[in-house]
């Protein structure tokens, strides 16, 4: 009873990080239904700049910290600005391509840049203390992250239902035409998604890049967030959220008493297996024209 | 008329007698020049180990700066595989069909090694040094492969050696890369200890792309080893023996040479790597060896980039390839592949900056006979990731 407790903390613990990635590609999908693979490299970019004023410059965590989600909102917003707005006679598919593209391109810039070796972010708490309830263990970095995952949802829902730009985002991603028309400026729109969810992946990317970091390292955790993400119905940020916890939990409880060779595809048959059965995944209310 | 005759009758002769001149020369030899083909990841999962063809080029340059090998020139040419064994056999088919290698040196990885060495061995092309420790290059043996790294077989026994007998551990446990560098592991130390009458509490197998090893974790904390050995990359060793402190499990951790470059281990551990034992088949970075001393000052301070480190990975790109620039030097001016193969069959307890290294003629039932290093030792990580040596080199068959 007690291994399958800590598998199931275990399980909340991995599933925090997809958690952040997934709510990332969220909010880019709902505006613009374009999943972003580039979603890894921004938080990547953002992470390595902030090691490098961290661990060089000697610049304090209170100053780098903020300075670097400012700067991965830039970042998103200049990506949106100065590439994907040029596609001519964008296609999702197109648009899919170009994000793919750009990932290759930030992933390159880093590896020449910072090069290959493995490295770890000075970081205010070590990731590994561990706090202890009853006798389940997590460590202190998992109980951060988790707290971000549930602030940054939270933030992100009452920012999206209550608050101008946020209804104008819902509307940007139902009806492009009728926001314009309506007076809503749906390509500044989409610059601002792009930089929020550059944001929230960075926060990512910081939280992994305390335990060990190299330019490969957000791979693995995008492609468990879009999991994650597809899970929950792609439109919905508790559903990515839900998902990516029911996908930590998963994989650890399949890892201990299946086999924890397969553990790692478990994901990806989840995303086939929500595919064919539920398409628009567990959560989400799809939107259906009548025709 | 008779002038046209003239030309082409001309023609036909340069055809017929300049083809037999260039095929007699070695491939990738000429007079000034010799070229060497290696890859190495600089990007993906395994890039820590990139430092490893980083340092066999500024060994090669040390050389041409001292006026080469017989007057010719070593001409290097590294690539990136990002360990990917796709990328490897694309890009050793690139070099040897466009460039023509007149051998191979090193070569980081099991996986990337495995899909190239029947191409190589195929065209009868001489292959030195993998830089991994499989049982693959030598079962069965090959007449162009010259191993020199010891096999992991033999660093997993010398360390279950050394935790039952020296620590008096009871409880053996490993955690491994699920290919062949990892499952070599686990047969040296099932073996070891089905000599010692034991056997594995837990074999866990970690997938390259892992980016959470909690259930690993818990397996090896379930089994109650007291002794874990760690046969993954550097970033799935410091994962695991973070992921062990978070959930407070402390057995003592024993590491293969692949991660026993202490410095780099301290630092990305974040100090957790303190008390890690590891094999290894190298001098220590600070060695007082005159050998060790010269390549630090000729070939790292001239030749490195900026922001490059003496460390093992980047000086075990010169290891490798010492045995190679041995053989070379050995065959005088007239180098061909065959006479090269000839003359590595005759090193006998060559010793550069590694354990002893020799070979036997090609014998198709032995495996040693192209097993150059049968030796290594063992190392404990220490304060500020210095190392303290545990054992002297010790010989393991």
């Amino acid at each position: 009873m007690l291994n399958f407790l800590q598998m199931i903390v275990n399980g909340m613990a991995a599933g925090s990080t997809y958690a952040l990635m997934g709510l990332a590609m969220v909010i880019i999908y709902k505006t613009t239904e374009v999943p972003n693979f580039t979603q890894g490299e921004m938080a990547l970019l953002s992470s390595y700049l902030t090691y490098m004023f961290l661990d060089q410059y000697g610049v304090p965590y209170h100053v780098v910290f903020p300075a670097a989600l400012v700067f991965a909102f830039v970042l998103g917003c200049v990506l949106e600005f100065v590439v994907l707005r040029r596609a001519k006679e964008p296609n999702i598919l197109g648009m899919i391509v170009i994000t793919i593209g750009l990932e290759m391109i930030l992933m390159g810039f880093v590896s020449w840049k910072f090069g290959a070796d493995q490295k770890t972010m000075p970081f205010p708490i070590t990731p590994y203390d561990s706090v202890v309830i009853g006798k389940v263990f997590i460590s202190t970095l998992e109980l951060l992250t988790m707290g971000m995952v549930l602030l940054l949802m939270t933030g992100l829902f009452v920012f999206l239902r209550y608050s101008k730009l946020g209804i104008a985002m819902k509307a940007t991603q139902q009806n492009d035409v009728a926001a314009r028309l309506m007076g809503i400026r749906t390509d500044r729109i989409r610059m601002a998604t792009w930089g929020i969810s550059s944001t929230v992946g960075c926060t990512a990317g910081l939280l992994i890049s305390s335990i060990v970091m190299q330019p490969y390292m957000m791979w693995d955790p995008l492609l468990k967030g879009f999991a994650a993400a597809v899970m929950g119905g792609m439109t919905s940020l508790p559903g990515a959220v839900f998902g990516a916890y029911m996908l930590g939990i998963i994989e650890n409880l399949f890892g201990g008493y299946i086999s924890i060779e397969f553990k790692s595809v478990v994901a990806f048959a989840i995303i086939v297996l929500v595919l064919c059965v539920k398409p628009s995944g567990l959560f989400a209310r799809h939107y259906v024209k009548k025709v | 008329m008779m002038k046209k005759g003239f030309l082409v009758f001309l023609t036909v002769a340069a055809m017929a007698f300049g083809f037999p001149f260039s095929a007699a020369a070695e491939e990738g030899v000429t007079d000034k020049e010799i070229h060497i083909g290696q890859w190495g990841p600089q990007t993906g999962p395994a890039a820590a180990w990139g430092s490893v063809a980083r340092g066999t080029d500024a060994y090669f340059k040390m050389i041409n700066a001292d006026g080469g090998i017989n007057g010719r020139q070593l001409i290097h040419h590294m690539f990136d595989d990002a360990y990917d064994p796709a990328k490897t056999v694309a890009g050793v088919k690139e070099l040897q069909e466009g460039k023509g290698m007149f051998a191979w040196v090193s070569g980081v990885g099991t996986a990337p090694g495995l899909a190239v060495k029947d191409y190589l061995m195929n065209k009868k092309i001489p292959w030195v040094g993998p830089s991994a420790g499989s049982l693959h290059w030598i079962t069965p043996p090959q007449k162009y492969l010259f191993a020199v790294y010891p096999l992991y077989e033999i660093e997993a026994k010398a360390l279950v050696r050394y935790a039952v007998e020296k620590l008096g551990k009871k409880k053996i446990a490993i955690v491994y890369q699920n290919d062949d560098y990892g499952k070599n592991g686990v047969q040296g130390a099932a073996e070891e200890l089905a000599r010692l009458k034991m056997k594995l509490v837990a074999e866990v197998p970690v997938q390259l792309t892992d980016s959470d090893l909690k259930p690993h974790v818990m397996q090896l904390k379930t089994s109650e080893a007291d002794a874990v050995l760690l046969w993954t990359s550097v970033k799935h060793a410091v994962m695991t023996i973070g992921t062990s402190a978070a959930m407070q499990f402390a057995p003592q951790f024993l590491s293969t040479s692949t991660c026993s470059d202490f410095p780099m281990m301290m630092s990305i551990s974040k100090g957790l790597w303190k008390g890690v034992i590891a094999a290894t088949f190298a001098e220590l970075p600070d060695s007082k060896s005159p050998l060790m001393a010269k390549y630090k000052k000729d070939a790292f301070d001239k030749f490195a980039a900026k922001d490059e480190r003496w460390g093992l990975f980047y000086y075990a790109g010169i290891v490798f390839s010492e045995p190679l620039v041995e053989g070379i030097k050995r065959c005088g001016k007239d180098l061909t592949r065959e006479k090269f193969v000839s003359e590595m069959e005759k090193l006998k307890d060559f010793q550069g900056i590694s354990g002893k290294i020799s070979y036997k003629p090609f014998d198709a039932n032995d495996p040693f006979s192209r097993q150059g290093q049968n030796q290594t030792t063992l190392l404990k990580c220490i304060e500020g990731g210095a190392a303290e040596r545990l054992t002297d080199w010790m010989t393991i068959q």
